[in-house]
């Protein structure tokens, strides 16, 4: 059983690892531990970082929050939507993925994974957003990067570097998120029954006008089944694309819209509300709610997105498009490592790669998390993660084996 | 010129120059090297020229693998490299050593690929900025980040900088808008980061290599996401009897929802000098001038206006006009754009500063900025972009007159050093260089330092590419901080700088 510590400060983190760097204890990393992401990996020392928490500072007018890791996404974004703002990245809520339901975790886990939602392709990544950070390095030093201002040419750019590191660089002992206003409204066209090339096809006419989309996705038929909202018709398959804005604006845009598709016959349009709960569901994976199963995530140019999915028309596959054809969510069964293998065999021909999301622990032990294909990217990571951690003992093995 | 510690020169590497120059000649056309002192001498400086330093040889490959040959020979033979792109730079990352082999990208200048289904430019780093945008225009397309070098600057150089532009509030810096580059590392390897998805598995080092001002790698291809040019665009020029009531409207822009497509602030010594030079019409009898530009569907834009407007009268607001139309908006832009010149024809030389801090600290910082031109006798222009918090001090001196060049230079780093205090940082979009890396220790502790000079050490083991740039080479806090232009010698002087 691995020992669990707490810390309540950046100090007691510093000397937790610093003791941990001279002895050689390899240290797992977690926020409140409700993911089970990457690599199975077993350390003597568990280091938790759940009371490591709270809001620092918060200023609206300056576009930026400053968090400790422990601090709730929940409470970061309750905390903005008092002052009108949000995180523009939409942080998913895999809670659903993982246990059924809402359970959002921590900030500082959010940024290890650099998860973003449905707004990624227009947005950015998490990793657009995080200004700056402070962090302990494997050697117990603490170390900091970048700002609470959005423009920055300051030395290297670290907090890249620390967004889907997966705890294997540093701990993060604090983080600047940039904030957004929140839009005014967001509504959705949904066109039913279109196949996947057709949505493709929605995808890419729309992006090539200056409708200003911000939000892609597309349903196979079947897959929308777990929305209980009103107004959509889950026998379908559906085709969404959300506008946001002042709702002058929206309502302009979205009326242009349905011009553009008015060859198509059965077109609907979710008003804010439902429009809002559609992306959320979306952003968090509520397809796959509480999947027994492997859940993979595929990012590849979305030319390919199609070509791709053909090659598995005859597998058992579960599959939802988002980010306009950016991405990919597969669901297999979950003893099924040759389909699996297959799938990232094939997304490696499209320049793309497969991350395993979730996963029964004998698979995430035997299989590959992230895609690695170049011997040379091994080899600058390694010797990267060694810049920070020469013994490693931050999460060792988290994304590759030795990594 | 200030005297300036540069890693020291190594002889034998100088002794070697003909076996050197004999070498190259394996990997590239002989043409395309230049060893003689006249040949190199315009590759000695970029845009800051105050420093200067002819290379030892000088080469021009023409693809990757050559490049390859050329990073993977030095590094055999411990021969430092230095990148160029177009040479543009505000703060000497480009600034040769005398023993090096100075790598110029300029032969990369061709466009490879529109990729409209995927949104994406592929380009060789040569390529201006402003070409990207001109490949695409006409499908309504445009590349984001406008740097005011765009019609020179080279895309490589963007990411080596992670420039900005005035439009960064809204969309983004260099590093929001690349989706992949081509890298060679010193030891020659090929790598790819990124590309035509949006998204890369492992550690970000696309996100990483931008901005690293050539110390990591050196850039062979890269991709650009271009973006759909918004339907409407307007500005609206405020003009304000106080900086605090110019900068308190920009605070309530931007906590009332409003995140426009640019901002920005002149004072009234700024003013009255761009108003000279370009006759842009600006309200004279204000002491600061708000350009507020919005963009979007044109309904989005009435909109955005109207409420723009309500917030400039509710902070008396004093002279408040909306672009007509498109002629209009561009001469709200004139003077301010024209802000570099207009300095220039004021003063035989200006400092220009590059410090950013959180927005509402706008108002104190020029206090005290007004209050270090009186102690040191200098006068200063400022113009700010408002939206991200980015301020451009203009320093005015005379360096034919002793020592004054030094004092702007310490006017220039007591600004820098007050930027950070206030909570922001010491570069936005010009980069650290050779320019303010002495200031590095201002926001750095040693531990921080260390780490990214151990960052170097994975891309570039014996640190041959680039040294001396970014991080001060004794670890120590020194002064500095400076972009010297003696009038006339302003390299690139035609381009607008804002």
């Amino acid at each position: 059983m691995s020992e669990v510590y707490s810390p309540t400060s950046e100090q007691d983190v510093q000397t937790f690892v610093h003791s941990c760097f001279l002895e050689g204890s390899p240290i797992e990393v977690m926020g409140f531990g409700s993911k089970a992401i990457g690599r199975e990996i077993q350390c003597s020392k568990t280091l938790k970082l759940q009371k490591l928490d709270g809001i620092i500072e918060y200023f609206p007018d300056e576009l930026y929050i400053k968090v400790k890791p422990g601090t709730s996404l929940e409470l970061i974004e309750n905390t903005l939507e008092q002052k009108n703002q949000e995180l523009s990245f939409e942080p998913s809520d895999l809670g659903y993925l993982y246990k059924g339901k809402s359970l959002k975790g921590s900030a500082g886990a959010a940024v290890a994974c650099n998860l973003s939602g449905s707004r990624r392709f227009k947005a950015g990544a998490l990793r657009d957003h995080l200004l700056g950070f402070r962090a302990v390095n494997g050697k117990g030093e603490v170390i900091k990067s970048g700002g609470s201002v959005v423009k920055n040419v300051t030395g290297y750019d670290v907090s890249k570097l620390i967004s889907g590191s997966y705890g294997t660089l540093g701990v993060i002992t604090e983080i600047i998120f940039k904030v957004q206003p929140r839009y005014d409204e967001s509504q959705t066209l949904i066109i039913y029954d279109l196949n996947l090339k057709k949505a493709l096809n929605v995808f890419s006419q729309s992006m090539q006008t200056s409708y200003e989309i911000s939000g892609a996705c597309y349903y196979p038929e079947g897959m929308a089944s777990f929305f209980t909202l009103n107004d959509i018709d889950t026998n379908s398959s559906i085709t969404a694309l959300r506008v946001e804005g002042p709702k002058i604006s929206v309502s302009e845009r979205i009326k242009s819209l349905k011009k553009l598709f008015s060859d198509h016959q059965n077109i609907f349009v979710l008003e804010n509300y439902q429009s809002r709960i559609f992306w959320k569901s979306t952003s968090d994976i509520s397809f796959f709610n509480n999947s027994e199963n492997t859940v993979v995530k595929i990012s590849l140019p979305p030319v390919f997105t199609e070509e791709f999915l053909q090659q598995f028309t005859n597998e058992d596959i579960k599959f939802v498009v988002d980010w306009a054809g950016n991405l990919i969510w597969i669901e297999i069964a979950k003893e099924d490592s040759v389909l699996l293998r297959q799938l990232r065999k094939k997304v490696i021909n499209f320049n793309g790669h497969l991350t395993i999301m979730k996963a029964p622990t004998h698979v995430r032990i035997r299989e590959d998390f992230l895609t690695v294909v170049d011997e040379n990217m091994k080899k600058l990571s390694l010797r990267i993660k060694d810049s920070f951690d020469p013994k490693g003992i931050l999460n060792p093995g988290k994304m590759y084996s030795g990594l | 010129m200030t005297t300036l510690l540069m890693p020291e020169v190594d002889q034998r590497v100088l002794f070697d120059k003909e076996k050197i120059v004999s070498d190259l000649k394996k990997f590239t056309n002989s043409n395309n090297i230049i060893s003689d002192s006249e040949g190199v001498t315009p590759y000695e400086t970029d845009a800051l020229s105050a420093y200067k330093q002819k290379p030892m040889i000088v080469v021009l490959p023409e693809n990757t693998e050559e490049v390859s040959d050329i990073l993977k020979y030095c590094n055999e033979n411990n021969i430092k490299v230095v990148p160029r792109g177009a040479g543009t730079g505000l703060s000497g990352g480009a600034l040769p050593l005398k023993d090096c082999v100075l790598l110029s990208l300029t032969k990369f200048k061709k466009i490879l690929e529109v990729d409209y289904e995927n949104r994406c430019v592929v380009t060789q780093p040569g390529v201006t900025n402003l070409s990207i945008t001109k490949a695409v225009e006409d499908r309504g397309f445009y590349y984001a980040p406008d740097p005011s070098s765009q019609i020179a600057c080279s895309i490589g150089g963007n990411i080596a900088e992670n420039s900005g532009g005035v439009h960064c509030l809204k969309y983004g810096m260099t590093t929001n808008n690349v989706l992949g580059v081509e890298i060679v590392l010193m030891d020659g390897t090929i790598l790819r980061f990124g590309g035509k998805k949006i998204e890369s598995e492992g550690y970000d080092l696309l996100g990483l290599i931008t901005g690293s001002e050539g110390l990591l790698g050196v850039l062979t291809e890269v991709t650009v996401k271009i973006l759909k040019k918004p339907q409407s665009v307007k500005a609206l020029l405020l003009g304000f009897d106080s900086i605090e009531e110019a900068g308190k409207t920009v605070s309530d822009i931007i906590s009332g929802g409003v995140i426009p497509a640019a901002m920005e602030i002149m004072d009234k010594p700024l003013i009255k000098a761009t108003n000279d030079y370009s006759k842009a019409g600006y309200p004279l009898d204000v002491e600061a001038i708000l350009i507020v530009e919005l963009d979007g569907t044109e309904s989005e834009v009435g909109v955005l206006i109207t409420k723009v407007e309500q917030i400039a009268q509710k902070n008396k607001v004093k002279y408040l006009r909306a672009s007509k139309d498109d002629e209009e908006r561009l001469r709200f832009w004139l003077g301010r754009k024209a802000a570099f010149p207009a300095i220039g024809d004021m003063s035989p030389d200006y400092l220009c500063m590059d410090g950013v801090i959180p927005r509402k600290k706008l108002p104190e910082v020029l206090k005290e900025i007004n209050k270090l031109s009186k102690k040191y006798n200098l006068r200063v222009a400022n113009c700010f972009h408002a939206g991200d918090g980015n301020l451009h001090p203009l320093i005015m001196f005379d360096s034919n007159i002793p020592a004054e060049l030094k004092k702007a230079e310490d006017f220039g780093a007591d600004i820098l050093k007050l930027c950070v205090q206030s909570g922001g940082v010491l570069s936005g979009e010009h980069g650290i260089g050779i320019e303010k890396r002495e200031l590095m220790c201002e926001m750095f502790n040693n531990e921080d330092i260390q780490q990214q000079l151990s960052i170097k050490k994975a891309f570039d083991e014996k640190s041959l590419l680039n040294p001396g740039k970014v991080y001060p080479i004794l670890h120590r806090c020194a002064e500095g901080g400076k972009m010297h232009v003696k009038t006339g010698e302003e390299k690139f002087k035609d381009i607008p700088r804002f």
